[in-house]
C-alpha cells in the first residue's frame, strides 16, 4: 500500500482508546505503546516524518513487531480501523527495505517454504527430543525454555501416512479436499489423522492435494514476495480440484487462504479463481454441521472448555460450530471459560521473538482455564495448541489440549469397540 | 527541567520497569481523545500510594509539573501532558480492593475501569451509577477528575453524587482522606466535592470509596420519531413535567438519523427530524405507569410513530442506533470535535434548531445527539483537519455554539470537562468573582501550580 493511502486509513483512528479493553498486549502491560491506538499514532508520526522517521527507529520497529495481529481491536473499533492490515503493511515495508532478520529468514524462507525441509527439520528435532540431547542442552542452560515450546513430535508426519489413511469410496456422499497445513502435518499429526477419519466416517471421499505452506509466517513477518509465490502455487493446486468443499482444520491456514484475494487486487484473472476457491473453504466443524454429521458415537466423560483462535473467531468468523461439535459428543460437559476469545499469545512464532509479552498473555489464559475447572482445553488451531500445551507445562497444570475433531474421532472410535 | 540525572533518580523511586523515557514511548503519551498534543518529559507507573507520594515530593522539590493519567480518553484535553511534565499513569494501580454489598460500597484504586467496577458489582444486584459512553475503558480516577456523567445521568446524577470518600495525594506530598465513608450524610465541609471535576489540578486521587446503587428489576425501552425538533423537545418537557424520571432520554437529529440509517438500515425514515430513545426502570408496577405517561406524551406531541422493545433482543436493536452514532458519522470525515453544552430543558428544542441552522450557515456537518433529560447536548462537528478553510469554519461554528448556549441560559460543559478546549470560554460562563474564587481554591491545594497546569482555569493559562 502507498504511504498516502496508509496515512488516510490511519487517520480514521480518532484516538478514542476503545482498543484498550481488548488488546491483549495492553491488557497485560498497561502501556500505550502496546495498544492499537498507540501503534497507529507512532506509525503515523513515523510516516509523516515530523518527530521521527519510520526507518531509523529500532524501538518503533520493535513496537510494530509486538502486535499479535489478533484483530481484537479492529472488531471492537467504532471506526473500524484495520490495525492488523496497517501493521502488516509496515512490516512488509521493513522487510523490503531491510530484509528479514536472519532468524526469521532461516525459519520462514529456509524451512516453512519447502515441505521437504519442514519434514527434515522435524526429524532432526525429534532426534533432539528422543535422544536426550534436549536434557543436556537444558542442563547447559541454553535455549531458555524456548525448546519446551515444541510439542512432542510424532514419529511420522501425516503425509507419509496418507496411503494407509485414505479410503476409496465407491459412491461417496460428498467429495472434499483437505488442505493439510504444515503444522498439523508435521507437529500435530493426530489432528490431521482425526480430520481425515471423521470426514471418511461421514461418507466423504477425501483428496489431499500436494499444497505448500499457506504463507502465514511469511505474511506475518512482512515477507511479501515469498507470500505471493506460495499463494500462487497453492491457488494453482486448489483450482485443479473437482470437490464440493476445501476443508481446513487449522484456522490460520483457512484465514490466510481467504486473504489471498487482497494479494491480487489488480489481477482480474486471479481474482475470479480465488473467489471460487475461497467460496469452498470451510473449517472442519462448520462443514460437519452443514452435512448433518453422524451422531452415533461413544461417550467421553469430560469437562471441556473451548479457546477461540483469533483466526477462527475474528478471521473465519467461526464461533458456534466447534462448540456445537463438542456438545454433540455424549458425556462432554462444555463450560465457557472467561475471555475465551482473547489471543493466547501464540500467534505463530510470536512467542519466540517476544517471550515476555507472549508469556504474560499465556499466564492470563492459563489462569482462566484453571478457573473453568475443565480437564480438556479444546481449540482449532495448531499454533494455539502449541502455545497452550506449553502453558500447561509452564504452569504445571493438568489437562490436555485437543482439537474438537480429535474428540469427535475418539467418540466415533469408542462406538465401534 | 527534567534531565538525565533527575530521570535516573525518578527511576530509582518507581523501579526501572515502571518508567518510560524514550522519545518514541513518550510520543504515545502526548495525546488523549481530544485533538490536542502535549509534550511529556517522562511517564511513571506507580504501584502504590507511597510511590505516588514519593513521585509528587520529587516533582515538588524540582518544581516539575505532574499530570495523572487514566485511560487517556478525555475529550477536552484534560490528559494532554504539560511541557516536560511527569505523567503519572495509573494503569498499574487498578485493583478492586473491596466490595461490601451490605453497605453498598466499593473500594477501588483509580486505574480500574468503570466497566470492571460494574462487572464486579453486578453479581450483588448493584451498579456504579455513572456510565459515561467511554465506560469500557475510562477509569474511575478519570471519571472523578472529569465528574463524568453518562446516559443514566438524568436519573442518577454524575460521579460526584456517588463518591463517599477519597484518598488524595496533595501536591505537597501529604495524604488526605476526604468524606465520611460510613455515612452518606455528610455534615462537615466535604472536600470530596472539590476533587470531583477538578481535572487533576488539585491533587491526585489514589483510592476511592464508591457508593453502589441497586439495579432496578424492570426496564422498558422505547423510541419515537418526530417530524420537528420542536415537537420532540416539547415531548421531553412534558415527560419530565409529569414526574417521570427516565434512566435514559436521548434525542438524535436528522443528520444523525440519516447517517445511522445509511450505515445500519434499521428502517428509520431518512427525513425524520428527530428521534427519541427513552428507557425507564423501577419495580414492574412503577414502570408500567411511567410507560403510559410517556406514550401519552408521544401522542400529545404528534409523534409519527413509536416502538416499544418487547424483549432483550428488541431492546438491543433500539440501542444499536444510539451506539453506532460515532461509527456512522466518523466515516464521513477524518476529524471531529464534540461539544458538551448544557441548556435548561425548555430550551433544548430551540438550541438543537439553532445548531442545525449553524451547520447550514457554515456548510459543515454537525451531528446532534443529546441527553435530553438533563439538557446536555453533544453537537459533533465533522471536518478534514488538512483543509485550513474547514478548520476555520469549524472554529467559528464552535464559538457561535458556545455563545448561543450562554444566551439560552446554559453552560459550557456537562461532563467532558473544560481541559484545554474550553479554557477560552470560561470567562463567558462564569463571572470574574467566581473564577477568582476557583483560583483561590486551586492556590490553597496547589500553591506552586505543579498539578496539571494549563487546564481548567483560564488565569493559570495566561501566567
Amino acid at each position: 500500500m502507498k504511504k498516502d493511502e496508509l496515512l488516510e486509513i490511519i487517520m480514521s483512528c480518532n484516538r478514542c482508546g476503545v482498543c484498550q479493553e481488548v488488546c491483549p498486549t495492553y491488557i497485560v502491560s498497561g502501556v500505550e505503546t502496546n495498544v492499537a491506538r498507540g501503534r497507529n499514532r507512532l506509525i503515523r508520526l513515523g510516516l509523516e516524518e515530523q518527530q521521527f522517521n519510520l526507518d531509523n527507529e529500532p524501538e518503533l520497529e520493535k513496537i510494530v513487531n509486538e502486535c499479535l495481529l489478533c484483530k481484537a481491536c479492529e472488531v471492537n473499533c467504532p471506526s473500524g480501523v484495520p490495525t492488523p492490515e496497517i501493521i502488516s503493511n509496515i512490516r512488509a515495508h521493513y522487510t523490503t527495505t531491510k530484509g528479514l532478520p536472519w532468524a526469521k529468514k532461516i525459519m520462514y524462507r529456509g524451512i516453512f517454504s519447502d515441505n521437504r525441509k519442514i519434514s527434515l527439520i522435524r526429524n532432526l528435532a525429534r532426534i533432539y527430543q528422543k535422544s536426550g540431547i534436549n536434557k543436556l542442552v537444558k542442563l547447559a542452560g541454553l535455549f531458555n525454555k524456548t525448546d519446551e515450546m515444541l510439542p512432542d513430535l510424532p514419529k511420522e508426519n501425516v503425509r507419509a501416512k496418507l496411503p494407509v489413511l485414505l479410503k476409496n469410496f465407491e459412491r461417496p456422499k460428498h467429495k472434499v479436499a483437505y488442505f493439510l497445513g504444515c503444522s498439523v502435518n508435521n507437529f500435530f499429526s493426530s489432528i490431521g489423522i482425526a480430520t481425515i477419519k471423521v470426514l471418511q466416517e461421514n461418507d466423504c471421499q477425501v483428496i489431499v492435494p500436494d499444497v505448500n505452506c499457506c504463507g502465514a509466517p511469511h505474511q506475518s513477518a512482512g515477507d511479501q514476495d515469498e507470500f505471493i509465490r506460495l499463494a500462487k502455487n497453492n491457488i494453482k493446486k486448489l483450482n485443479e480440484l473437482d470437490v464440493e468443499a476445501i476443508i481446513v482444520d487449522c484456522s490460520t491456514c483457512g484465514s490466510i487462504i481467504k486473504e489471498y484475494e487482497k494479494l491480487f487486487a489488480n489481477d482480474k484473472e486471479y481474482q475470479d479463481i480465488i473467489a471460487k476457491i475461497t467460496a469452498k473453504i470451510q473449517d472442519i466443524s462448520s462443514y460437519l454441521l452443514s452435512i448433518d454429521f453422524k451422531r452415533e458415537m461413544g461417550q467421553i466423560n469430560q469437562k471441556v472448555t473451548y479457546h477461540d483462535p483469533c483466526h477462527g473467531i475474528r478471521f473465519l468468523k467461526v464461533k458456534d460450530a466447534p462448540r456445537e461439535i463438542l456438545k454433540s459428543i455424549p458425556g462432554i460437559n462444555l463450560i465457557e471459560m472467561k475471555e475465551a476469545d482473547m489471543c493466547c499469545g501464540g500467534a505463530g512464532s510470536y512467542g519466540i521473538f517476544n517471550p515476555k509479552l507472549s508469556r504474560d498473555i499465556l499466564a492470563r489464559k492459563m489462569e482462566n482455564y484453571k478457573e473453568s475447572e475443565a480437564g480438556i482445553l479444546a481449540t482449532s488451531c495448531p499454533a494455539c495448541t502449541m502455545q497452550l500445551s506449553f502453558g500447561l507445562k509452564l504452569h504445571k497444570l493438568n489437562g490436555q489440549i485437543k482439537h474438537p475433531v480429535e474428540l469427535l474421532a475418539e467418540a466415533y472410535e469408542l462406538k465401534k469397540i | 527541567m527534567l534531565n538525565q540525572r533527575l530521570t535516573n533518580q525518578l527511576a530509582q523511586i518507581v523501579g526501572k520497569d515502571n518508567i518510560l523515557t524514550s522519545k518514541i514511548s513518550l510520543a504515545s503519551y502526548a495525546y488523549d481523545a481530544s485533538p490536542y498534543q502535549g509534550r511529556p518529559g517522562v511517564v511513571v507507573f506507580p504501584i502504590s500510594t507511597e510511590m505516588v507520594v514519593e513521585v509528587v515530593k520529587f516533582a515538588n522539590k524540582h518544581n516539575l509539573p505532574i499530570m495523572p493519567r487514566g485511560a487517556g480518553s478525555c475529550l477536552s484535553g484534560g490528559a494532554i501532558a504539560p511541557e516536560g511534565s511527569i505523567v503519572i499513569s495509573f494503569s498499574r494501580m487498578n485493583r478492586i480492593i473491596d466490595i461490601n454489598p451490605e453497605n453498598r460500597i466499593a473500594v477501588v484504586e483509580p486505574g480500574i475501569t468503570n466497566k470492571q467496577v460494574q462487572l464486579a458489582a453486578e453479581p450483588y444486584g448493584l451498579m456504579f451509577a455513572p456510565d459515561p459512553a467511554s465506560q469500557n475503558i475510562s477509569t474511575i480516577g478519570g471519571n472523578i477528575a472529569e465528574n463524568a456523567g453518562g446516559i443514566r445521568g438524568v436519573k442518577y446524577g454524575s460521579t460526584k453524587d456517588h463518591i463517599l470518600g477519597l484518598e488524595v495525594v496533595l501536591p505537597s506530598g501529604e495524604i488526605i482522606v476526604t468524606g465520611d465513608i460510613n455515612s452518606p450524610l455528610e455534615p462537615e465541609i466535604d472536600l470530596t466535592y472539590f476533587f470531583c471535576g477538578s481535572e487533576g489540578t488539585l491533587g491526585i486521587v489514589t483510592k476511592a470509596w464508591l457508593a453502589l446503587t441497586p439495579i432496578n428489576p424492570k426496564v422498558k425501552t422505547m423510541t419515537a420519531i418526530f417530524n420537528s425538533l420542536e415537537n420532540a423537545g416539547s415531548c421531553v418537557a412534558e415527560i419530565i413535567a409529569k414526574g417521570v424520571v427516565p434512566t435514559t432520554m436521548e434525542i438524535m437529529d436528522n443528520t444523525v438519523i440519516k447517517a445511522v440509517e445509511d450505515y445500519l438500515k434499521l428502517g428509520f425514515p431518512r427525513d425524520a427530524a428527530a428521534l427519541l430513545l427513552i428507557e425507564v426502570d423501577g419495580f414492574p408496577s412503577d414502570v408500567e405507569t411511567q410507560v403510559v405517561s410517556i406514550l401519552n406524551a408521544f401522542t400529545n406531541n404528534k409523534a409519527l410513530s413509536y416502538k416499544i422493545a418487547g424483549n432483550e433482543k428488541e431492546r438491543e436493536d433500539l440501542w444499536k442506533a444510539r451506539r453506532s452514532v460515532n461509527g456512522a458519522l466518523g466515516k464521513l470525515k477524518p476529524a471531529n470535535i464534540v461539544h458538551d453544552i448544557v441548556v435548561p430543558r425548555d430550551r433544548l428544542a430551540i438550541m438543537l434548531e439553532k445548531v442545525a441552522q449553524m451547520a447550514k450557515k457554515y456548510g459543515i456537518i454537525i451531528g446532534q445527539v443529546a441527553h435530553a433529560g438533563d439538557g446536555n447536548l453533544h453537537p459533533t462537528l465533522y471536518y478534514d483537519h488538512r483543509i485550513p478553510e474547514e478548520v476555520e469554519k469549524v472554529e467559528e461554528a464552535c464559538d457561535e455554539i458556545i455563545k448561543e448556549t450562554i444566551v439560552q441560559g446554559g453552560t459550557i460543559s456537562g461532563e467532558h470537562g473544560i481541559g484545554i478546549e474550553k479554557l477560552k470560554y470560561m470567562p463567558l460562563a462564569f463571572t470574574k468573582q467566581s473564577l477568582e474564587y476557583m483560583q483561590k481554591v486551586k492556590d490553597a491545594f496547589d500553591p506552586e501550580n505543579i498539578c496539571n497546569p494549563g487546564k481548567l482555569l483560564p488565569q493559570i493559562a495566561e501566567d
